[in-house]
């Protein structure tokens, strides 16, 4: 860890973090708000129709419940996006990105190791995501007091899915830092893991929608955190387990890979 | 290396020390290429206190050898010391001690002069006892810091550069192409301070294409060619070597200039002799001792026609 690093990197994404958090907030709180205000209609609505049912299912979440409003929040494609730019977006920056610009080998002229700068990102970036999802569960408590449903969240229960949400997007950050320290350049940095996170949402997206195609979800890693159920009381310790280990082997291979590159003059 | 180059003996005292240091490129993996020579078997040292000139053209590898040093490149055969230290070993404790200015350097264009020189002497932890006076003399004045870098001139950034490699006093500097976009006068300010920095017992490492500031500030020089080195020695010595063009205008016959040592290509033609001269001039002199001439000129050798000679046919062509 390097002090004045960390805090140039938390300078730096101020304005970044400013954005996502505002719009985790006001995200957070829409939810328990149409839950308040809808969800005994839309539930009244499923039985109607088949499809309507395989609809509301969508990515383990549902608006019949305030536990399945918040899951439903937490795996929106809104949330993924705003998740995703710290998650994906800042480890593309915060070294392929200084590779690119020139600025990596004046902060590595120092007497900085490679390791040292990539475990000060690194922890800058656990940061970020562990606020931005305080937020976003924190606007959850707050809109569903106020709208006069908080009894029914088991308050108890937030910490854990905050920890299980984070380890999700951890695993994310991760890779991005694994594959930002392999690239010299952005575009590559920022494709490869974006691919990698999309290719698990639409696996999971899918297969919540498409029954005949729900062994999808069994391979994606947002399956690997069940929102409503951990709000619900229930949490797989062997889920919380395999996204540690998927984010430990990315921490691992940028750990070896990024001291070893070869860090030529910038083109 | 060339016949022409020496085979320096390693210094174990040198502030840089480089004994058959290699490097290439594209060569391993699954998709690999033939090889890139970057670099190839080069031995040199550089003394503590001295500024050391290391010329080449575009793609001879002088950044290569530089990022070598500095760690962002590992060797591919040999070894490098830099201040007693391993490079691949003791690049933390290497770093400490040296001012690196790249060439083409990169700022955060979001953030002022002041604040990214602060934010690097924070990242180095030596403070910047020198701050102030390389500021001054540079000409960066207080307004000038306190605008945002992506406002700056080409010159202003280089200036920029050259505090943040200086401002902690390191013993060794190491710079890429230090004078790029630095007007005259300036470039005149960089040299004192170059020339101060020795005074007080720093070493320097210089790396150009320009050669008359090599000429200018450098103690000795290395000429690099795709990756090798073909001449390491003083500027004077270097200099002493090469061919000057002597003019001679004569009143009388023509001396006898056909086997004194040193004297080449001899011309004369309406009244004018004229020839080139290598090494010492005491044969030519005599030659013409008895000669009738009017008036003699011989033009001093430029490092330029030296480092010319070494790359006869090759300059601008960009080979690596």
């Amino acid at each position: 860890m390097n002090r004045a690093l960390f805090g140039r990197t938390l300078a730096a994404n101020r304005v970044r973090m400013l954005a996502c958090a505002l719009g985790l907030l006001v995200w957070g709180a829409i939810l328990p708000v149409m839950y308040a205000t809808f969800g005994k209609d839309v539930a009244a609505l499923m039985g109607t129709n088949p499809l309507f049912e395989q609809f509301s299912r969508f990515g383990g979440g549902d608006l019949f419940s305030l536990h399945g409003a918040i899951a439903l929040g937490f795996i929106h494609p809104f949330t993924l996006l705003l998740m995703g730019i710290m998650a994906i977006g800042f480890p593309a920056i915060a070294i392929a990105g200084e590779r690119q610009r020139g600025t990596l080998e004046v902060i590595l002229a120092r007497p900085i190791s490679r390791r040292a700068m990539y475990a000060t990102v690194y922890v800058a970036g656990l940061l970020f995501l562990g606020v931005l999802l305080a937020i976003l569960l924190g606007a959850n408590v707050v809109s569903a007091t106020v709208m006069g449903v908080g009894d029914e969240l088991a308050l108890d229960r937030v910490p854990v899915l905050w920890l299980s949400g984070w380890l999700l997007f951890v695993a994310f950050l991760s890779v991005g830092f694994a594959a930002s320290v392999s690239f010299d350049r952005m575009p590559p940095a920022l494709g490869v893991p974006l691919v990698f996170l999309l290719v698990n949402y639409l696996a999971d997206a899918i297969g919540s929608l498409w029954p005949d195609a729900s062994w999808l979800r069994d391979w994606s890693m947002f399956h690997l955190v069940k929102a409503q159920k951990v709000l619900d009381g229930g949490v797989a310790f062997s889920d919380v387990a395999v996204l540690a280990a998927i984010g430990a082997a990315a921490v691992v291979y940028a750990l070896v890979v990024f001291p070893k590159r070869d860090l030529a003059a910038p083109s | 290396m060339t016949p022409d180059a020496p085979t320096p003996m390693a210094e174990p005292d040198g502030a840089i020390v480089t004994v058959g240091l290699g490097k290439s490129y594209g060569g391993r993996g699954p998709r690999a290429r033939t090889p890139v020579r970057a670099l190839h078997d080069l031995s040199i040292t550089v003394r503590r206190g001295e500024i050391f000139g290391f010329l080449g053209p575009n793609g001879a590898g002088k950044s290569t050898m530089i990022r070598i040093l500095l760690g962002f490149l590992h060797a591919s055969a040999g070894s490098a010391r830099v201040l007693g230290l391993d490079v691949v070993t003791d690049g933390l404790a290497i770093r400490a001690q040296v001012g690196y200015l790249p060439g083409g350097i990169a700022f955060y264009d979001s953030m002022t002069g002041e604040a990214v020189l602060d934010y690097l002497a924070r990242l180095h932890g030596a403070g910047a006892p020198l701050r102030d006076e390389l500021v001054e003399r540079l000409e960066l004045s207080r307004a000038d810091l306190r605008r945002l870098v992506r406002d700056y001139s080409r010159g202003m950034r280089q200036k920029v550069g050259i505090v943040q490699a200086m401002q902690h006093d390191p013993q060794l500097l190491v710079l890429d192409e230090p004078t790029e976009g630095l007007d005259p006068l300036m470039q005149r300010a960089f040299y004192e301070l170059l020339e101060e920095r020795r005074r007080a017992g720093r070493t320097i490492f210089f790396s150009s294409h320009i050669l008359s500031e090599v000429e200018r500030v450098c103690d000795r020089v290395a000429i690099i060619r795709h990756g090798e080195l073909v001449a390491l020695s003083d500027i004077g010595e270097l200099l002493a070597r090469r061919r000057r063009h002597v003019e001679a205008r004569l009143a009388g016959p023509a001396p006898v200039l056909d086997g004194v040592a040193g004297v080449s290509r001899v011309v004369v033609a309406d009244g004018v002799l004229r020839c080139d001269l290598e090494g010492d001039v005491g044969p030519f002199l005599a030659a013409i001792g008895g000669a009738s001439i009017t008036d003699l000129t011989i033009e001093p050798a430029r490092l330029e026609e030296a480092f010319l000679e070494y790359y006869d046919g090759d300059v601008g062509q960009g080979r690596p």
